[in-house]
């Protein structure tokens, strides 16, 4: 490292402008506008007025969805990840092994992560139409089943058809975290609990996942923060209809603000998730940090 | 020398790989399907179970059934009521006469036949026979030997022999699907005049398979209600040709388990890829349908019947090139504008020890933590004051802000695993430090920087939420709003829709597939390693 010189102290500073300059007109200056107008009262047409207290985020509470929509969004995040997770790390033991054909399908696996997820979305609502998707399409001509199957015959099942589709475009950031993680453990490790009689399951709770647990634990954080804040799946899908039964926070939010018109209980709603957001990011900061220092 | 255990274990192989092969020759001979059909069927009028008019329409029944009687079916007759009530409040019951046949097909009769699934099935008559000749030609004289003390030619042939049960394997449910399709579906679909190509032929196919041609001009309503079913056997049949296979690639590959979870990861494998290259197919195929196709109700093609290139020429004429163009530029923009401030940064970060390090780290950690999302109202108000709204160039500042902290991350991990010894010796040299920065160290962390840009732009490309609420002129639009001009509320344009799709996905999966190495590698350093 360069010892700074003292008529240089400046120098470092100045290589960080334009990134913190970049920052803080595009992410925090709109942080500190939602706080801002989270407190003053806001006219259908979005004129601003003046100081509102806590009155934007008690109609918030007060919406008629606000109960469904947070149970969804607890329930999309907890899915989402959890099955993700555990799919994606199942997934990155499997791939990790060698066998004939691995980069074809360690590169198969990247295709969800590399597309959009409005396209992915659009796709999947096509497949799982009733009167014309393809997945009757397939499954009919296969001789599978015999008459179409109504895949999405009610709302609970449409969500549920949403969380599989948030599954499957997660897995496979899960998987390739998890195959990074698993790449820098010395194969040295598995020989001598070999030798020392240890089977699968003891190898895999003693060496696979502690070892693996850093690159596991950051991929949790940062998925949670990425799926609480997906919209396009949802948005595509359903629009949360039916009355808002299969919204999450954020698509809910949008709704609000850019089609009822409802700007002031939008911004509250902004603030809780932003609120909520914190405290994950804090979670991983705090995380990152610890490990910063061990180094 | 020869170890006993695994002679003796070559020969327990050798004997189930037999067993294996015998059983499923046996179950092949056994009734695989069972077909039930209602040849005629009659209603009698408002009756009583016993009653003058019961006894009247079951005579009739009974002629008709004797005439199938004499043509050598074994016709039988079934009796279903139903109780009503008649509009004097007696209650009467109507009762429905059917002539039902039941009768099993073994595997001869498909054998013979000509429906596809006997073309399938005679296939896999050869494959099972030659596996036979290969495995009995191969054992002979090698029973007590070690699989690496046997003949190379007998090696070959026990090979050969698990190459053609292993066709055999994936041949039987192919047998299944395609029977199912031929007496549910393709019939079906002939019934309601949905297809309509060489519809006599197929009946008359049919009637030989099942009557032995002898339904003459009934086949059609003898078809309307069959039935068919597989028995469990055919599930016996798939377990044994697993079984002998597995045998089979034991004498080349050691212990049982070990070929087990092979064969288990591959299949795991499969049904992963599968499972994920499934949308791009349906994204593919329906590209390039008609739009009756892809609202077509009645299931009827797997793939396209004709494939529709001019779906792309239509796309180009409603606005598609200026979407991609527009996205072109966001990500690219970005892109750059994320280096030229994330480099500096990084390299700070990296090389210099300055007070509020920490500061700064944890700022842009928290940056990241923020997907515009739910800070779109916040975004639109500042877009509103800066009259940045409705501008491309709007989009390329707020995504090169959003993905700063990702570039700064990868970047900085990328600096760091690169010794500072070449700068300073370029320094002692006379070289500034930006002259360092560019002519050393930007040369060596190539391969990071490319995986940054390529992050950052597919982060760009693939942005969808904020694109829509500040993009409101269509000529602006990036090519994620812009196909969703296709689905409008009451009519979508599927096939539109994925042409466009497709045209989005290629480049960034190709941009992906390069980056692949490295993106391990970028994860770790980036997030990971901190």
């Amino acid at each position: 490292m360069n010892t700074v010189k003292g008529k240089r102290k400046w120098e470092p500073y100045i290589w960080l402008l334009p990134s913190v300059l970049l920052i803080s007109v595009f992410v925090v200056f709109p942080i500190i506008i939602v706080f801002r107008l989270s407190f003053s009262e806001i006219s259908k047409a979005g004129v601003v007025g003046g100081f509102n207290g806590f009155q934007n985020y008690i109609d918030a509470v007060n919406l008629p969805a606000f109960k469904t929509v947070m149970q969804n969004t607890l329930w999309w995040v907890l899915s989402v990840v959890g099955l993700s997770t555990l799919l994606g790390f199942i997934i990155a033991l499997v791939f990790n092994q060698k066998f004939a054909g691995r980069k074809i399908a360690r590169s198969i696996l990247i295709f969800p992560w590399a597309t959009s997820l409005v396209i992915q979305a659009s796709v999947w609502n096509y497949i799982i139409k009733f009167e014309y998707g393809n997945l009757n399409n397939v499954l009919l001509n296969l001789g599978i089943i015999k008459e179409a199957i109504n895949w999405r015959s009610s709302y609970q099942i449409e969500f549920v058809w949403e969380c599989a589709c948030g599954i499957f475009v997660t897995v496979p950031f899960v998987t390739f975290c998890v195959l990074s993680g698993l790449q820098s453990i010395d194969e040295a490790l598995y020989e001598s609990a070999t030798v020392d009689g240890a089977g699968f399951w003891r190898k895999l709770f003693s060496i696979t996942l502690p070892l693996v647990k850093p690159s596991l634990s950051v991929s949790t954080v940062l998925n949670i923060i990425y799926v609480f804040n997906s919209f396009p799946i949802v948005y595509t899908m359903t629009k949360g209809a039916p009355a808002n039964k299969t919204d999450t926070m954020i698509t809910y939010l949008y709704m609000l603000s850019f089609y009822d018109r409802k700007k002031g209980p939008a911004i509250a709603l902004s603030v809780i998730g932003f609120v909520i957001l914190c405290v994950c990011a804090g979670v991983y900061m705090l995380a990152v940090m610890r490990k910063e220092e061990e180094q | 020398m020869k170890k006993p255990e695994t002679v003796k274990q070559n020969r327990t192989a050798l004997i189930i790989l037999l067993i294996g092969l015998v059983l499923a020759c046996v179950l092949m001979c056994a009734p695989l399907y069972t077909f039930q059909t209602s040849a005629y069927t009659k209603k009698s009028s408002n009756t009583f179970v016993g009653d003058e008019k019961y006894a009247q329409a079951l005579e009739e029944v009974e002629e008709v059934a004797q005439q199938y009687r004499e043509q050598g079916f074994e016709a039988q007759i079934n009796e279903a009521v139903t109780e009503r009530t008649n509009s004097k409040g007696e209650k009467t019951s109507l009762i429905t006469f059917t002539i039902d046949q039941t009768f099993r097909k073994t595997v001869w009769s498909f054998l013979g036949s000509d429906l596809p699934s006997g073309h399938v099935l005679r296939i896999m008559a050869c494959c099972m026979v030659l596996a036979m000749l290969c495995t009995v030609f191969g054992s002979i004289g090698t029973m007590n030997t070690e699989y690496k003390f046997l003949p190379g030619r007998t090696r070959m042939l026990r090979s050969a022999a698990g190459l053609f049960l292993l066709a055999d394997l994936i041949l039987t449910p192919v047998f299944v699907l395609m029977n199912n399709y031929a007496f549910w579906r393709k019939t079906s679909l002939y019934y309601q005049d949905l297809i309509t190509d060489g519809k006599e032929e197929w009946f008359a196919k049919m009637d030989d398979f099942l009557f032995g041609g002898r339904m003459g001009d009934n086949i059609e309503a003898a078809l309307k209600n069959l039935n068919a079913d597989h028995s469990a056997l055919v599930w016996v049949l798939l377990f044994c040709f697993l079984l002998s296979i597995i045998a089979a690639v034991q004498f080349r590959n050691g212990t049982i388990k070990n070929t087990m979870l092979k064969r288990m990861l591959y299949a795991f494998v499969i049904v992963v890829c599968v499972i994920t290259l499934y949308p791009y197919y349906v994204m593919l195929i329906t590209a390039f349908r008609s739009n009756a196709e892809t609202l077509d109700m009645y299931f009827l093609h797997m793939l396209p019947t004709e494939w529709i290139w001019s779906n792309l020429k239509d796309i180009v004429s409603r606005g598609v090139p200026r979407y991609l163009l527009n996205s072109v530029m966001i990500a690219g923009g970005a892109t750059v504008l994320a280096m030229l401030c994330g480099i500096p940064a990084a390299y700070a970060m990296a090389r210099m020890n300055f007070k509020g390090k920490k500061v700064f780290l944890g700022f842009v950690i928290m940056s990241q933590m923020f997907s515009p999302v739910v800070l779109l109202i916040g975004i639109s108000q500042l877009m509103n004051m800066l009259h940045l709204n409705d501008t491309i160039l709007g989009l390329i500042f707020v995504n090169a802000a959003f993905n700063q902290a990702f570039a700064v991350w990868l970047l900085r991990g990328t600096f760091v695993s690169i010794s500072p010894e070449m700068e300073q010796a370029a320094k002692i040299d006379g070289c500034t430090t930006v002259g360092s920065l560019l002519r050393v160290l930007l040369p060596m962390a190539a391969p990071g920087i490319v995986t940054t840009l390529i992050f950052v732009f597919i982060n760009a490309w693939n942005e969808y939420t904020i694109s829509t609420v500040l993009i409101s002129t269509a000529s602006n639009r990036p090519i994620t709003v812009g196909i969703t001009q296709f689905s409008s509320f009451n009519m979508i344009e599927w096939q539109y829709l994925f042409a466009a799709s497709l045209l989005a996905t290629i480049p960034v999966v190709i941009l992906f597939l390069a980056i692949e190495k490295h993106l391990t590698a970028g994860l770790t350093s980036g997030g990971v390693k901190g």
